[in-house]
């Protein structure tokens, strides 16, 4: 079977891939062969502009030369998908940012996820780290902008299980060494970060 | 929280703005000064909770009475971290945009243009190294303007439809069809954002 392609096919691979992680929520490795690809189409398209331009420079030429628009359609179109795709990925990126309040060593060192980011993905997080840091140095520190907005406080104290170790943590209560297996009724603010990033379970 | 404005506390205030700011598709004025004034006060009554819990003589009541006070300081902080962050995601989301019109950036604080500006260019310079630097030079633009396609610098939406309460009697305002219309207090109208814009502006009315 030959495998005939129109131009733009590729694009459309590249955002149906971004559709499929919104729908199943999750983040899918960096697809670099495919956008390497449509960007050599992007090239291919570009010079075979270049070329048509040339011919049309023909003394006989009409002036009526449908496939430049064409052309210049699928350009248009293969470098939106394109920045639309990078654009989805940053957006979920930052997603991921804030569900883990804003520890990215914690996200970066996670394997699974290190392994679907891009270098420079790598890069945007860790800009888009130190921004949002400059952004809280501005609060004072009783109020850490960074820490969940998903459920509002009802209780001061809540019982929590540690899950990994997480080491000294200082809390109101004095310095305490969570330890696996071990259950600690604590004050919310103290330890919520760590909830966040899973060390700890609420029971 | 017991200092009061008139029939609205200080917190109320915050409460209406934090809804306001949720539900408009635009960015809304700052409210520097209010927050200013809650976190000084978060602050002195955390520091009045510190000194009371030190104290040993004070009662088991009043210990009752510190927890509330400190429960009461957290929910009012997750009130304004979801303030912050509800501008915060707005600021990200339409960042090209207000680095390109002074008239937005008016109802910026002077952190958020910071770092609206910061994460624009963050955002430009991550699409250049991504995709843009790879394209042959001409295709290389981050703001083709190309007819029959949406702009390249995504804008607030202000076409789109939200609720509306009144607070008090509000002048009258333009429909898009023409006809003008009023609202009594207390009524509740859903209504395009912009054709209620002004009246939020004023405080007239506030967003549910």
């Amino acid at each position: 079977m030959t495998e005939t392609r129109q131009y733009g096919d590729l694009a459309t691979q590249l955002v149906t891939e971004s559709r499929r992680s919104t729908a199943t929520d999750t983040l899918l490795k960096y697809n670099d062969p495919l956008v390497r690809s449509i960007i050599r189409e992007q090239r291919q398209l570009e010079q075979m502009i270049s070329s048509t331009l040339l011919a049309s420079e023909d003394p006989e030429f009409d002036g009526n030369n449908p496939s430049l628009l064409i052309y210049q359609t699928a350009i248009l179109r293969n470098k939106r998908c394109l920045l639309a795709y990078h654009s989805h990925r940053t957006d979920r990126l930052r997603d991921m940012y804030w569900a883990v309040g804003g520890a990215l060593p914690h996200l970066l060192s996670d394997q699974d996820i290190r392994g679907k980011l891009s270098p420079h993905e790598v890069d945007f997080l860790k800009q888009y780290n130190s921004a949002v840091m400059d952004f809280r140095s501005e609060f004072s520190d009783e109020l850490d902008i960074t820490a969940s907005i998903v459920q509002p406080p009802k209780d001061l104290h809540v019982l929590v299980r540690v899950i990994r170790d997480c080491g000294v943590i200082q809390t109101e209560l004095g310095t305490i060494d969570f330890k696996k297996g071990q259950r600690f009724m604590v004050r919310r603010a103290d330890i919520e970060h760590l909830i966040v990033q899973g060390y700890l379970e609420e029971v | 929280m017991e200092f009061e404005t008139g029939e609205e506390t200080k917190l109320q205030e915050l409460i209406r703005h934090w809804m306001n700011e949720r539900h408009a598709p635009d960015i809304l004025p700052a409210q520097s000064t209010l927050l200013g004034r809650l976190l000084d006060h978060i602050r002195k009554q955390n520091d009045t909770v510190q000194l009371l819990r030190a104290d040993p003589d004070s009662s088991e009541d009043e210990h009752f009475r510190i927890m509330l006070a400190q429960t009461e300081i957290e929910r009012v902080k997750f009130i304004v971290r979801s303030y912050v962050r509800t501008r915060l995601y707005k600021i990200e989301k339409y960042a090209r945009y207000v680095v390109a019109n002074p008239e937005i950036q008016e109802r910026l604080s002077a952190t958020e243009l910071e770092h609206a500006k910061k994460f624009a260019h963050l955002m430009e310079s991550h699409f250049h190294r991504t995709v843009l630097q790879s394209l042959p030079e001409e295709q290389r633009g981050l703001a083709d303007e190309v007819v029959f396609m949406p702009p390249m610098i995504p804008e607030p939406d202000k076409t789109r439809s939200v609720f509306a309460l009144a607070r008090t009697q509000c002048p009258p305002v333009r429909l898009p069809d023409g006809s003008t219309s009023e609202m009594e207090k207390g009524q509740i109208a859903l209504t395009p954002y912009y054709v209620v814009e002004q009246l939020l502006a004023r405080g007239e009315v506030e967003l549910v």
